[in-house]
């Protein structure tokens, strides 16, 4: 995929795609993102997609939703989807809000996310 | 037109420190960005930075999805008895709720991706939380967060 | 001829204590003289402040009657506005230790300990009221994300009740926990609390359980050992694109 086309600069580690989230998520940039992703995974035979939302500072019901679409899509091109960087403030919104992330493996930081994209 | 919803529609803008437009999807980061603007002002923890911005970004988004035209109003109010606060007004004069009680109940609705979590969300981030709506005539959603005393 | 007075009145105010005595010993002289305006006021300030502290208000309140009724001269208009200024001053000290106090509660309430490596341990203690608990929750898990803990431990021995609020608040700060990546045990529930909890219906399933602390040291010191020997078998496995890499890492006896 050509650089330019990308709208989220991703980083492969082996068979994993890190995908940093640095932008605000709105309609137009998560279809782009999940085009991308899905192009990323079939040209690169990836296993698994590291979301990492470090950078994110708000996440509400339709980012929510969207990621949980995201992740649905990877399954269904057989990749599992890992998400890490959740920041406090935001782990405790989603849980008060009764939102909960679904088809993901939740992982402390990085290396502990590379340990969820192989273990059984 | 519903007394409650009536007096809602009628507090001036003038009143508020930020009033934001919601027409296009930018609004919605902007209406955010002031929420947690105000709310760090008055001094609140990052979590409930977090919460109010959270809040606001889904009564935006409601709007911007489903009843434009519409704004978003926020206060500081910084004397009030319980401590300071954050006063949130999302007014639009969208289609309105039929049931106000069924979309607040954390039930699914039809149209599961909009108001479902949203609203009952929103009223679970915030310590207080008003609604008045009127099909055909529009929506108001009143919320308040103070600042904790911990 | 004032000394006189003050000696008089000294005796008849029957002082406490030595301290006590020493203050009126201050303050009567200068309402006895008759002098007036902010000079008076300055000298006499301390030792009121001194006597408001040592007698409090009404038996301070008492022996003035007493020093007014003696001293004909005495600056009634001028000690009026100083004493509720005082008065004022006193409070405003209260509330600062009232506060002080409530800050250090709300630490004190809210201990997190590492008792082994990336282990938290919780000891929550009395009710789960809404802001102090809002506290906890929020610093706990700013010490999840800070120190990488893998495992945290609630224990809820010193709380005496859960009811729906609270058990609904638990709920989510286990979520919000696992959210962070960290596993969650939970112990030190009551039978009785045990018995509350399924008839109100909260369910605490999605946390694992343990009878007590050892039990809950020793369920997360095997999630840690668990999570190490797979990391160590990653090591091995990387570079195969296929399940049954991991057995090749077993076979090379890691």
């Amino acid at each position: 995929m050509a650089f330019k086309e990308r709208v989220v600069p991703t980083i492969r580690i082996g068979d994993s795609l890190l995908v940093p989230i640095q932008i605000d998520l709105d309609d137009k940039t998560v279809e782009q993102l999940q085009t991308q992703l899905l192009a990323e995974i079939q040209e690169h035979r990836v296993r698994a997609v590291i979301l990492d939302v470090r950078m994110v500072e708000v996440i509400d019901s339709y980012i929510s939703y969207t990621l949980t679409e995201t992740a649905a899509m990877a399954h269904l091109m057989g990749c599992r989807t890992v998400i890490c960087g959740i920041q406090p403030p935001v782990a405790l919104t989603l849980a008060q809000m009764g939102i909960e992330l679904q088809g993901f493996l939740v992982a402390r930081d990085l290396e502990h996310a590379m340990g969820l994209v192989y273990s059984p | 037109m519903d007394g409650k919803l009536r007096e809602l529609l009628d507090i001036p803008e003038n009143d508020f420190d930020v009033v934001v437009r919601i027409s296009r999807e930018e609004d919605i980061a902007i209406a955010r960005q002031m929420a947690k603007q105000l709310a760090q002002e008055l001094g609140f923890s990052l979590a409930d930075v977090t919460k109010v911005a959270t809040a606001v970004s889904e009564l935006a988004r409601n709007i911007y999805r489903y009843a434009q035209p519409g704004k978003i109003m926020i206060r500081k109010r910084p004397e009030e008895s319980g401590g300071p606060a954050i006063q949130v007004v999302a007014a639009d004069r969208g289609p309105g709720i039929e049931s106000v009680e069924r979309v607040l109940t954390k039930g699914y609705t039809t149209h599961e991706r909009s108001l479902g979590i949203g609203l009952s969300g929103i009223r679970r981030l915030m310590d207080f939380c008003e609604i008045a709506s009127e099909v055909g005539t529009g929506t108001v959603v009143r919320v308040e967060k103070r600042r904790r005393k911990f | 001829m004032d000394n006189n007075l003050v000696e008089m009145l000294v005796e008849e105010l029957e002082a406490g204590s030595k301290h006590e005595e020493k203050l009126w010993r201050e303050l009567l002289p200068g309402v006895v003289s008759g002098a007036a305006g902010n000079n008076l006021c300055e000298t006499i300030r301390e030792p009121l402040f001194g006597l408001l502290h040592e007698l409090g208000e009404t038996a301070l309140g008492r022996k003035l009657k007493l020093v007014i009724e003696r001293t004909p001269t005495f600056p009634v208009a001028e000690l009026l506005p100083l004493i509720l200024d005082l008065c004022g001053e006193l409070r405003h000290d209260s509330e600062q230790a009232v506060r002080e106090l409530e800050r250090m509660l709300s630490e004190l309430a809210t201990p997190i300990i590492r008792i082994w490596t990336e282990v938290l341990l919780v000891p929550l203690i009395g009710g789960l009221d809404s802001d102090r608990a809002q506290g906890m929750a929020e610093k706990l898990l700013d010490r999840v994300s800070a120190t990488r803990a893998k495992v945290v431990v609630v224990d809820v021995t010193g709380v005496p009740t859960i009811d729906t609020a609270a058990g609904g608040f638990l709920i989510e700060t286990f979520s919000a926990v696992k959210l962070l990546g960290a596993e969650v045990i939970l112990t030190g529930l009551k039978p009785e609390i045990a018995h509350t909890l399924v008839k109100l219906g909260i369910d605490f399933r999605m946390v694992a359980i343990a009878r007590d602390l050892e039990d809950a040291l020793r369920q997360a010191i095997a999630m840690i050992e668990e999570d190490r020997s797979r990391q160590r078998k990653i090591v091995w496995a990387r570079g195969s694109n296929f399940p049954g890499e991991c057995e090749g890492g077993e076979r090379d006896g890691i």
